[in-house]
């Protein structure tokens, strides 16, 4: 009974299995990491086009963040989907 | 596994069915002189491979099952990454569309402000008669100042 014992202890160790597989988190594309700018401000004094020019700008850089944080919400979207198909 | 790794898997089966005729040679050979000698030893013996025999054919089936299903999970991930990169590049292009799209659109407007805007400047200078207020610039920059 005493040699049965870790012999049984060594078989069970045996039961210690690794998963093989590992799937790497898909990496993000770099033009979606690209931060957003500070917006400009206005000088003292400014002349009504350097306003407008300005303001232009402002929503020019808005619109072009808006439109990578619109891509960021596609993205994780569709990993998420790619990712779930793969425990389904 | 480890122990199906150092070993092949027919080594369990050979033990498996030593076990088993070691024990039905007790029962049915007993005219054998050895065998009837020795009797209680090989049926302790036969019981205790029959078991270890048992315990590693099922182990091996559970194995290979588990192996079959890893290679499952594996054709997935490869897909899946193949689809993930697919898409990756799909909405990169989009963006690259779409921001050349708003640059594009903010330049014509800059334009529009060197050709039309511009006429108005001297009307809107400093000591004009439309003045642009301090108060105006005031409130334009700092709701355009990003709170710390």
């Amino acid at each position: 009974m005493k040699y049965l014992a870790p012999l049984l202890l060594i078989i069970l160790t045996g039961c210690s299995t690794v998963v093989p597989v590992t799937q790497r988190f898909p990496a993000v594309p770099q033009k979606l990491t690209e931060k957003c700018p500070p917006l400009k401000m206005l000088e003292d004094s400014p002349k009504l086009s350097d306003v407008s020019k300005t303001i232009t700008q402002n929503y020019t850089a808005y619109n072009e963040c808006a439109v990578r944080n619109t891509a960021w919400i596609e993205w994780y979207e569709s990993q998420k989907t790619i990712y779930e198909s793969i425990t389904k | 596994m480890w122990i199906l790794e150092w070993l092949p898997n027919w080594v369990f089966g050979v033990i498996f069915f030593g076990g088993f005729l070691g024990l039905l040679a007790t029962y049915a050979l007993k005219f054998i002189p050895f065998l009837s000698t020795y009797r209680i030893p090989i049926q302790l013996l036969s019981v205790i491979a029959l078991c270890f025999g048992t315990y590693m054919l099922g182990a091996i089936a559970d194995n290979n099952a588990w192996m079959k299903k890893v290679k499952e999970v594996e054709a997935k991930v490869a897909k899946a990454e193949v689809e993930s990169a697919k898409e990756n590049i799909k909405i990169v292009e989009k963006v690259v569309k779409k921001i050349e799209v708003v640059k594009v659109q903010g330049a014509e407007v800059i334009k529009y402000i060197d050709r039309e805007v511009v006429k108005y400047d001297t009307i809107f200078a400093p000591g004009g008669a439309c003045e642009i207020p301090k108060e105006f610039i005031q409130a334009h920059n700092d709701a355009a100042k990003v709170p710390e």
